[in-house]
């Protein structure tokens, strides 16, 4: 659905986006990830067509971004939220998504139906008469995002959605892309949240103007640490030490206190084993855990990693 | 470019100003106060002077001020454009409305299509209310006092239906160009305001002039504006694109 190669944008001497290249198939939810100045804004503007690109090539789904024909196009089949909700608010809610509604070009009934629809699952229809001025930040938000879903977009691009939301506004919002997840939409979510891209996302992609990684959340965890299995003990001997380091499947042993790190590729297939292992050799095991790297972990690594290139 | 696209969001900013009290008070209050004052004060400066003087001098007095307070209607649809399009244009910067704009399937010329229009309408439509009240006045006036209706002349007709029409034009065009430079409405206010100095002094000079006939005059200064129009318009548009106030706009 939204497939870029070696997409590159400069503003003057400064490159904010290089060599981007990245498919996100269609009804998948692809989160960005990256510091401040990494280029996900400038990436979702370039696809949105709202700047140009300086080299490369960027499509949504037979569209091309570079072409003026296509702009037009694209524009009608993509929701941006913006970092800045940018709602009217001397203007009702109702009359806000309405304005949309009329520049997507959604026939009038189809349109009333859209709104009523999308206020009522937002929860603030009996509020659609209210100047957006009078709402919080939160409802703002919703609201916003309605307005980016009034034309039912095939895709939907959102820019920071929980950004300066309290806890509990964050939670309807995410909540509310966990239900557009459901509908199959394919949703590409700039993000700084480590926790609402892994709780949101099908795939990952961590930006500092090149792309680092791509991956599931889980691929991501795994790909820089090997999980690790935590055996507790009533108490670490050499022998349980020995047959552990023996054990084929450990990749590396470390005693902590009456505990064993070990590391291992695939812990579900080998524990079960490896505590029988742990027994024979005279071992009282306690019991079991795994250590898993997070994402914030891998996230920390690979743009410190990005930094001192 | 599509009308109805334009009109789209000449209509939303229409519903904007509504609801903006400065902007409703300074469209009703400004052609309001000069559709009483200005034939006020022509009516009181010919009750002063008309001791001593024939019906005809009265009446050619008359005429020389009605044309030289015409010219005034001129700069109040310049200045409002001041006050509107600066809300227009710095507003959606300020109310950081823009990127979600510019990202619907609407081409460039059509927004500045309808955000001009949603400013020239209410400007016009105001400046041409505060006419036909200076219009009533005055000839309520002439023909009491000379038996005679003075409005409307054919330099009011062509200051009214040309100059006025094009000055605001000149002005909402302007602050297109301003409003891509300033954060501020204040300041794109009293930048915008700047633009009505060389027109005030083409007007005082056109109506005091007496090098050619006003009505040839009045002609062509709207040449001049028109001409003037066409070459800001080309720059606001140039200005009024959606990668130049994404990366550029201050």
């Amino acid at each position: 659905m939204i497939e870029t190669e070696n997409l590159t944008r400069k503003f003057g001497g400064l490159t904010a986006v290089e060599n981007l290249t990245l498919r996100v198939e269609e009804g998948e939810v692809f989160g960005f990830l990256g510091p401040n100045a990494a280029g996900k804004t400038t990436t979702v503007r370039m696809l949105c067509c709202l700047i140009s690109k300086t080299s490369g090539e960027a499509r949504i789904g037979d569209y091309h971004v570079d072409r003026e024909a296509d702009c037009l196009a694209i524009r009608k089949m993509v929701g941006f939220l913006p970092e800045n909700v940018g709602l009217y608010e001397n203007l009702s809610a109702y009359r806000n998504l309405d304005f949309y509604g009329k520049l997507y070009e959604v026939p009038d009934e189809k349109r009333r139906e859209n709104i009523e629809r999308l206020l009522k699952l937002l929860g603030i229809w009996d509020r659609r008469n209210d100047n957006v001025g009078d709402f919080s930040k939160g409802t703002k938000q919703k609201i916003a995002i309605a307005r980016a879903l009034i034309h039912e977009p095939k895709v939907l691009f959102l820019d920071e959605p929980t950004a300066n939301l309290d806890p509990e506004a964050s939670k309807t919002v995410r909540d509310f892309v966990l239900e557009l997840k459901k509908e199959k939409h394919t949703i590409f979510l700039n993000t700084h949240n480590l926790d609402e891209a892994e709780k949101l996302c099908d795939r990952i992609g961590i930006l500092k103007t090149r792309l680092i990684a791509v991956g599931a959340p889980t691929e991501l965890e795994r790909s820089l640490y090997n999980r690790k299995t935590i055996v507790h003990l009533q108490a670490v001997t050499a022998q349980v030490t020995e047959a552990v380091k023996q054990f084929n499947a450990v990749k590396s042993v470390r005693e902590v206190d009456n505990k064993l790190v070990l590391d291992m590729d695939h812990p579900e297939r080998d524990n079960p084993e490896l505590v029988r292992t742990i027994v024979a050799a005279g071992g009282d095991i306690q019991y079991v855990t795994e250590l898993k790297s997070t994402l914030e972990d891998v996230y920390l690594k690979l743009i410190r990693e990005a930094k001192t290139q | 470019m599509r009308f109805a696209k334009s009109w789209i969001v000449a209509t939303k900013d229409l519903s904007v100003f509504k609801k903006n009290r400065y902007i409703l008070y300074s469209l009703i209050g400004l052609p309001l106060l000069m559709g009483i004052l200005i034939p006020g004060i022509l009516i009181f400066s010919l009750q002063a002077e008309s001791a001593g003087l024939t019906q005809a001098q009265l009446t050619e007095t008359a005429n020389m001020l009605i044309n030289l307070f015409t010219a005034y209607f001129v700069i109040i649809a310049a200045v409002l454009p001041t006050i509107i399009a600066s809300y227009s244009f710095v507003g959606e910067k300020l109310e950081k409305s823009l990127e979600p704009l510019l990202a619907t399937p609407t081409t460039d010329s059509e927004l500045l299509f309808g955000k001009s229009l949603a400013a020239f309408i209410p400007c016009v439509g105001a400046t041409y209310i505060g006419t036909a009240i200076f219009v009533v006045i005055v000839d309520v006036w002439s023909f009491t006092e000379l038996g005679v209706l003075l409005m409307p002349n054919p330099y009011w007709a062509i200051i009214i239906g040309a100059v006025t029409p094009l000055a605001c034009v000149l002005s909402v065009e302007a602050n297109v160009i301003i409003s891509s430079r300033v954060n501020d409405i204040r300041a794109a206010q009293q930048i915008g305001g700047l633009v009505i100095l060389p027109l005030l002094l083409v007007m005082i000079l056109a109506s005091t002039s007496q090098i050619f006939p006003l009505v040839t005059l009045a002609l062509i200064v709207s040449g001049a504006l028109a001409v003037a129009d066409l070459a800001l318009f080309y720059l606001a548009k140039a200005t009024f694109k959606r990668e130049e106030i994404l990366t550029k706009w201050k």
